[in-house]
């Protein structure tokens, strides 16, 4: 056998991200322009399609074994929605994927959504590095998790 | 996450984290005790399903045709496994994994498992992560796995070659390209499908392809070319009816449960190879005496560092 002990879990694979419009919203743009922003920083990018709904979000999350989950909406539903993604999460004990949200959301709901483990939150105007940023920080955060380390 | 008593527990029950996470570690940790742990225990679980390969040029149609057949074959009573390998940009590191998107909602409706794979980030090799995710499927109790490939490249070519019936996709218009391919795939093909018959030339298409085929049917399976539309539907229920008789076909023909065994020694030694020949390699590599002429040649130095990998590999890696 050979010894395996150099491995780990996860080590080399790109950083998998799923990109999800949960909700009733038709604003795609953002979504592609964030699928190749990713692409282009090495990671390995999902996307969900236009409606999922919340369950089809953290199955498709599961199956992939992402390391990232990112929300967007455009239509202020975010408060209810993005909270019913967390909510399933929370609900099936699944601790070692991020949530990371964005899109038009007033900078009254942002400390809401953080308290739900949704962070980022970034609107229009961005710049993009400071998103890609943030994912890979969740995305440290999740394979820590994920290798059982916190 | 890492318990692997759990795991291959979950697997067994059908859990789709537990799945998922052991593809995860056959993903990044090809040689590792853990990954050996899970395939011995879920072993006497594999070897019954019918794996299928789907491939053809990129565009074709084979994730909108997965996505529909998929649902008629849940719909029959069967468990359905995906995976899809996604090619990744040549021009980045990152990759969009697109072909979910095409087969989403018949893989929610229906409560489907599918995995994408990406050509990189697995370390053992694409095809052995491939087969190793096969193996959990099936202990998992999916009895019908599909895989889709772009069918280039060797490593696609040794993915299909694991499958039990390999459907090659092609469509009207290809024209030089069907030449093209017929060299490498059309001979292992079990089935060939044009998709896009509601586009000009489906039937030429579908006549030249037959007449390709007359001059080699082997082995008493006679190639069926089905016409279909990946996007109504049509046609889909002819190449179900034929992937059935080719199963039956090979229940007949061939010892599956010696073939299974066969392919899963080579592949497995295969991984365990290419992991040692690796470390040794790399190590003789960084001690490469790299002053031009100091030690003779290029291939004088190359020699040397051949020898090196060979005697630390029989060191003991
Ligand atoms: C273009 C546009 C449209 C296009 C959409 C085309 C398409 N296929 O995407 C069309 C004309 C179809 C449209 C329709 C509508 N729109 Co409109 N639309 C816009 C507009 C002008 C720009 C959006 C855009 O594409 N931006 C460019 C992309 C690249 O940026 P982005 O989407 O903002 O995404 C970036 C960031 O937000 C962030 N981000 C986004 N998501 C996420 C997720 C994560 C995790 C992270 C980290 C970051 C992140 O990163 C992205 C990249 O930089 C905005 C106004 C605005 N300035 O935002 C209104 C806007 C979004 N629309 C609005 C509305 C109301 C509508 C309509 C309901 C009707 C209407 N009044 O026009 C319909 C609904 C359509 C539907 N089915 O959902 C409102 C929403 C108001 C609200 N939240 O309450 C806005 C804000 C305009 C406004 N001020 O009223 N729209
Ligand atoms: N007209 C027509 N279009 C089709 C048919 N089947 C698929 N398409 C379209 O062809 C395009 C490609 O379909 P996919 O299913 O993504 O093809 P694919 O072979 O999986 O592509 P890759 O994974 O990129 O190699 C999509 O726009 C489909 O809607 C068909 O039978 N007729
Ligand atoms: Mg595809």
């Amino acid at each position: 056998m050979v010894a395996g002990k150099s491995q780990s879990l996860f080590k080399d694979r790109p950083i998998k991200v799923l990109l999800a419009k949960p909700g009733i919203d038709g604003h795609d743009r953002g979504m592609f322009v964030l699928a190749k922003s990713f692409r282009d920083a090495g990671m390995d990018v999902l996307y969900a399609g236009l409606l999922p709904t919340p369950e089809e979000v953290v199955d498709t999350a599961v199956n992939e074994d992402v390391d990232v989950i990112a929300l967007s909406l455009m239509n202020g539903a975010h408060l209810t929605v993005f909270k019913k993604v967390a909510d399933l999460m929370k609900k099936r004990g699944i601790t070692d994927i991020a949530i990371v949200g964005g899109g038009t959301i007033p900078d009254q709901d942002r400390p809401k959504l953080a308290r739900m483990g949704i962070t980022g939150n970034y609107g229009p105007g961005t710049p993009i590095s400071t998103i890609v940023e943030h994912v890979k920080r969740r995305a440290e955060e999740a394979r820590k998790r994920k290798l059982g380390l916190n | 996450m890492l318990d692997t008593g759990e795991i291959v527990s979950g697997i067994l029950r059908g859990d789709p984290r537990s799945i998922s996470r052991a593809v995860s570690i056959m993903e990044t940790m090809p040689g590792s005790a853990e990954r050996r742990k899970i395939l011995e225990a879920i072993y006497p679980n594999t070897g019954n399903g019918q794996i299928i390969g789907i491939t053809g040029p990129p565009g074709i149609g084979k994730s909108t045709m997965i996505g529909k057949l998929s649902l008629s074959i849940a719909q029959k009573g069967h468990k359905i496994g995906v995976v899809a390998v996604d090619a990744s940009s040549p021009f980045s590191n990152g990759s969009i994994l697109g072909n979910r998107l095409r087969m989403q909602d018949s893989l929610t409706s229906r409560n489907i498992f599918m995995r994408s794979l990406s050509t990189r980030g697995q370390r053992g090799g694409l095809s052995s992560t491939v087969w190793d995710t096969v193996t959990i499927m099936e202990a998992s109790g999916m009895d019908k796995i599909i895989v889709e490939t772009v069918g280039s490249g060797q490593a696609d070519l040794d993915i299909l070659g694991l499958a039990d019936t390999i459907v090659l996709v092609l469509a009207p218009g290809l024209g030089d390209e069907i030449q093209a391919i017929k060299a490498g795939i059309m001979e292992i093909a079990s089935i060939i499908v044009v998709n896009k018959i509601d586009r000009e030339g489906a039937y030429m298409a579908m006549k030249d392809i037959q007449d390709m085929l007359a001059i080699n049917s082997a082995d008493g399976w006679v190639i069926p070319v089905i016409g279909t539309n990946a996007l109504t539907g049509d046609g889909l229920e002819d190449l179900m009816g034929c992937m059935e008789k080719h199963w039956i076909y090979l229940h007949e023909h061939v010892n599956i449960r010696e073939s299974r065994f066969k392919n899963t020694v080579a592949m497995d030694a295969k991984i365990q190879l290419d992991q040692i020949v690796q470390r040794s390699f790399q190590r003789a590599l960084q001690g490469m005496e790299t002053i031009p002429g100091k030690n003779g040649s290029p291939y004088d130095e190359s020699n040397s560092i051949v020898k090196k990998t060979i005697e630390s590999i029989l060191k003991g890696g």
